[in-house]
C-alpha cells in the first residue's frame, strides 16, 4: 500500500534542534503538521491494535483506530488475526459499531453488504440488482492492512507494505519490552474492558511524558505518591544508577532499585508477589532486568503506546485532531498470577492511573494547558527547553540503546522527537537512520542472548 | 416456614413508606450538598465501614452480546472501592500539592428520580436515583456526567449510611480529562 499525499512539504528540521535541545511549539497545535503526521507517521508505522488475549476465540473482534482510521481487529478460524478498515467499500459506512464482541459477519446497515471476519464480501441485500460484470466480490472486501504482527501477545498492524518486520521495528527495544511481556512463564493478558477518556491536548505530550519524564513525577504527582504510600513523598531518584534508553523513538526510563513503581501502586500483595517471583525473573531475563523491573520507570513504544512496568497501566494515545487525543487505558497482568493478585493490580491501576486515579488527575490538566497556551500566535514562536542531561550519554555494557545516565533527563524525549523528525522528512522507510545501530540483530529471543546482555 | 416466604415476597422490592422515602431522599440531597462543597470529611461519615463503591466502564456492544459489563467486578471500572480505598483517594486532597484541584473545581450534583424499596434486611433500603453532575473549572472547562445509581443504605440510629453504590455513567468514551468527582 502506498499512501500518497500531494501538497506542501515544509522543512520539518526547522521545528527542532535536538543537539541544542529545543523544540518549536507549533508541532503541538498546527493543523497542517498534524495532518502530515497522520500520513507520514501513523499511516507508515507499526501501530498497536490489540492484546491477543482480548480476542481469544474465532470470530472475536474489537474495533480501534490506526491514526484516525477506524479498523476492525478480528480473530480468524485458523487462529490468525486480521486487521481491516471499518468502512464499507460501497459508500464507506461503518460496518461494525461495537467496541468488541464475537461475530460471523460484519454487515453494513446501509445496503446490507456482508463481510466475513477476514473482510471478504459474502453477499448483500437484493443481490440480483447487480448484473454480471457490475461487481467483483473478490475485490470489494474490507480493505486489509498491509501487515499484522504479534510480539509476545501485543498485536501490531501497519498500512505500510514497505515497513520492516515488527521484530526489526521494535529492534533492541524488545530487550526492555520483555520485562513486562515475558517476566514469568505464560506471558501476559489484558483485564476485560477498556476505559477511554478525552484529553484536549496534543497526542505527543502523553507519549513524551511516559517515554522519559521521570522529572515531573516527584512534583506533579507529589499528592498522588503521598496518598498511595502512607503520606510518603515520591521515592528518591538515584542519578548514578538510573537511566534513559532510546531506540528508534521507543524509550524506557528506569531506576535499578526494583521497587519504586510497585510502592506507588499501593498494593502490598502485588509487591510480595513480584518479590516472590524475582529470583525466577533473574534466571529468566538476567540479573539486570530483574533489578530494573518494578523500579520507578515509564516507557513508550513509538509512536503512541505507553505503559508503566510494575504499575501495569497500559495505554494508547489516539490522535483526534492537533489539540485532542483519546486515551485508552487497559491493565496488563501476567497470566500466571492468581485471580486475587490480578484483582489487586486492577484496583491499584484504577486508583492511580484511571481517570479518577490519584496520579492521572494531575497529568491531563498539565497537557491541556501545555497545548492550548502554546497556540498563542506569539507564544508559539518561543522555543521549548529539552536540554536536561544533554551531556550525560554513556556507553553501557549491558543496556541496549542510546543510553544516558540519570533518569531525570530529556534524552528519551529527544530520541522520540528525532524519530518523529526522521519519519516526517524521509520518504523512503529504508533510508531512515538507525538510532542507534541495533545490538540484538536477528536474535529472535532476548532470553537466549549472549553474555553481553547478562550482568 | 410459610411466614418467612410470605415475608420475603412482601418485603423485597416493596416501596418504602412516605416517611422513609422522604428521609432517604433528604439523605441523598444532603450527600450531594456535601460533595458540591467538597466537605469530604462529613461525606466519609455517611459511608459504612463495609462500603462497596462501584462505577463500571461501559463498552459499546451489540444487543446479542451477553457480556456482563455492569456487575462483573473483575472488569475495568472507574471505581471499585472499599471505604479505606475511597479514603486513600481522598487523602490526596489533604496533601496541599494536588495541583489540579487548585483553583478548585466548581461542582453541582443534581439528584432526581428517587425510589426507595425495602430489602430482606429490615435496616437496609435499596435506593434508585439518577444523577446529573456538572463540573466547571478555571475559565471554560466544563463537563456533564449523567447516569443512574443503585444504592443500599443502612439505617444507623436516626441517620443512614451508604453500604453499596453502583453508579452507571452513560459515557462510552468519558468525555472529560479526569474524574475528580464522586457521584
Amino acid at each position: 500500500m502506498r499512501i500518497e499525499r500531494i501538497g506542501r512539504e515544509p522543512d520539518y528540521s526547522r521545528y527542532m534542534d535536538l543537539k541544542e535541545g529545543w523544540l518549536d511549539r507549533r508541532i503541538f497545535s498546527d493543523a497542517d503538521i498534524y495532518e502530515e503526521e497522520l500520513y507520514r507517521i501513523f499511516a507508515r508505522s507499526w501501530l498497536f491494535v490489540a492484546h491477543e488475549s482480548q480476542i481469544p476465540s474465532s470470530g472475536d473482534f474489537l474495533t480501534t483506530h490506526m491514526g484516525e482510521d477506524a479498523v476492525i481487529v478480528a480473530r480468524q478460524p485458523d487462529g490468525s488475526i486480521r486487521v481491516m478498515l471499518n468502512s464499507c467499500p460501497h459508500r464507506g459506512n461503518k460496518v461494525c459499531f461495537a467496541d468488541a464482541g464475537n461475530t460471523r459477519r460484519f454487515v453494513c446497515n446501509y445496503h446490507g453488504w456482508a463481510f466475513d471476519t477476514a473482510g471478504d464480501l459474502k453477499g448483500m441485500h437484493e443481490e440480483y440488482c447487480y448484473d454480471a460484470g457490475d461487481i467483483d466480490f473478490k475485490n470489494h472486501g474490507l480493505k486489509n492492512v498491509a501487515k499484522v504482527g504479534n510480539y509476545k501477545g501485543l498485536v501490531f498492524a501497519t498500512f505500510n507494505s514497505d515497513a520492516p518486520s515488527l521484530e526489526a521495528w521494535l529492534g533492541d527495544f524488545r530487550w526492555y519490552l520483555d520485562m513486562i511481556l515475558d517476566n514469568e512463564e505464560g506471558g501476559t493478558e489484558f483485564i476485560g474492558g477498556c476505559i477511554k477518556s478525552v484529553i484536549s491536548a496534543n497526542w505527543k505530550f502523553g507519549v513524551e511524558n511516559f517515554i522519559g519524564d521521570a522529572y515531573h513525577a516527584g512534583w506533579t504527582h507529589d499528592s498522588g505518591a503521598r496518598s498511595m504510600n502512607n503520606g510518603q513523598p515520591f521515592p528518591p531518584i538515584d542519578m548514578q544508577n538510573s537511566y534513559h534508553a532510546s531506540m528508534n523513538g521507543h524509550g524506557w526510563e528506569f531506576g535499578t532499585e526494583g521497587v519504586g513503581d510497585l510502592v506507588l501502586l499501593g498494593r502490598p500483595k502485588v509487591m510480595d508477589y513480584y518479590n516472590k517471583i524475582r529470583p525466577k525473573m533473574a534466571e529468566r531475563l538476567g540479573e539486570m532486568r530483574s533489578k530494573i523491573f518494578g523500579s520507578v520507570a515509564s516507557a513508550s513504544i513509538f509512536p503512541n503506546v505507553s505503559f508503566l512496568p510494575g504499575i501495569s497501566t497500559f495505554r494508547q494515545w489516539q490522535p483526534k485532531g492537533p489539540m485532542q487525543f483519546e486515551l485508552k487505558t487497559w491493565v496488563i497482568v501476567n497470566k500466571a498470577m492468581p485471580d486475587d493478585i490480578k484483582e489487586e493490580v486492577t484496583k491499584g491501576v484504577m486508583q492511580t492511573f484511571g481517570p479518577g486515579g490519584t496520579f492521572e488527575m494531575d497529568d491531563g490538566e498539565n497537557w491541556e494547558n501545555c497545548t492550548t497556551v502554546n497556540r498563542g500566535v506569539v507564544t508559539r514562536h518561543e522555543r521549548l527547553h529539552y536540554r536536561c542531561g544533554i551531556g550525560r550519554e554513556i556507553e553501557h555494557d549491558t543496556l541496549p540503546g542510546i543510553v544516558y545516565r540519570g533518569q531525570y533527563n530529556d534524552a528519551n524525549q529527544r530520541g522520540f522527537y528525532q524519530r518523529w523528525l526522521d519519519m516526517m522528512t524521509h520518504d523512503e522507510f529504508g533510508k531512515m537512520p538507525a538510532r542507534p545501530e541495533p545490538r540484538l540483530g536477528n536474535v529472535a529471543e532476548t532470553r537466549d542472548l549472549p553474555g553481553l546482555f547478562a550482568l | 416456614m410459610t411466614d418467612t416466604a410470605t415475608l420475603k415476597r412482601t418485603r423485597e422490592g416493596t416501596a418504602a413508606s412516605l416517611e422513609l422515602t422522604h428521609a432517604l431522599t433528604q439523605t441523598l440531597y444532603r450527600e450531594a450538598r456535601l460533595l458540591d462543597t467538597e466537605n469530604y470529611a462529613d461525606w466519609a461519615e455517611m459511608l459504612a465501614e463495609d462500603l462497596h463503591y462501584h462505577m463500571p466502564g461501559i463498552e459499546t456492544r451489540y444487543r446479542r452480546d451477553k457480556t456482563e459489563q455492569v456487575t462483573d467486578l473483575t472488569r475495568m471500572a472507574y471505581y471499585n472501592d472499599s471505604k479505606p480505598e475511597i479514603l486513600k483517594r481522598l487523602s490526596r486532597l489533604e496533601t496541599g500539592t494536588a495541583w489540579s484541584e487548585d483553583p478548585a473545581t466548581r461542582y453541582t450534583h443534581i439528584i432526581t428520580n428517587v425510589e426507595v424499596e425495602l430489602t430482606e434486611k429490615a435496616d437496609e433500603f435499596r435506593v434508585y436515583s439518577n444523577f446529573y453532575a456538572y463540573r466547571n473549572r478555571n475559565e471554560r472547562d466544563e463537563d456533564s456526567l449523567v447516569g443512574n445509581r443503585i444504592d443500599i443504605w443502612r439505617q444507623v440510629g436516626h441517620a443512614f449510611q451508604l453500604v453499596k453504590r453502583r453508579a452507571i455513567l452513560k459515557h462510552n468514551v468519558m468525555l472529560s480529562k479526569n474524574l475528580n468527582i464522586y457521584i
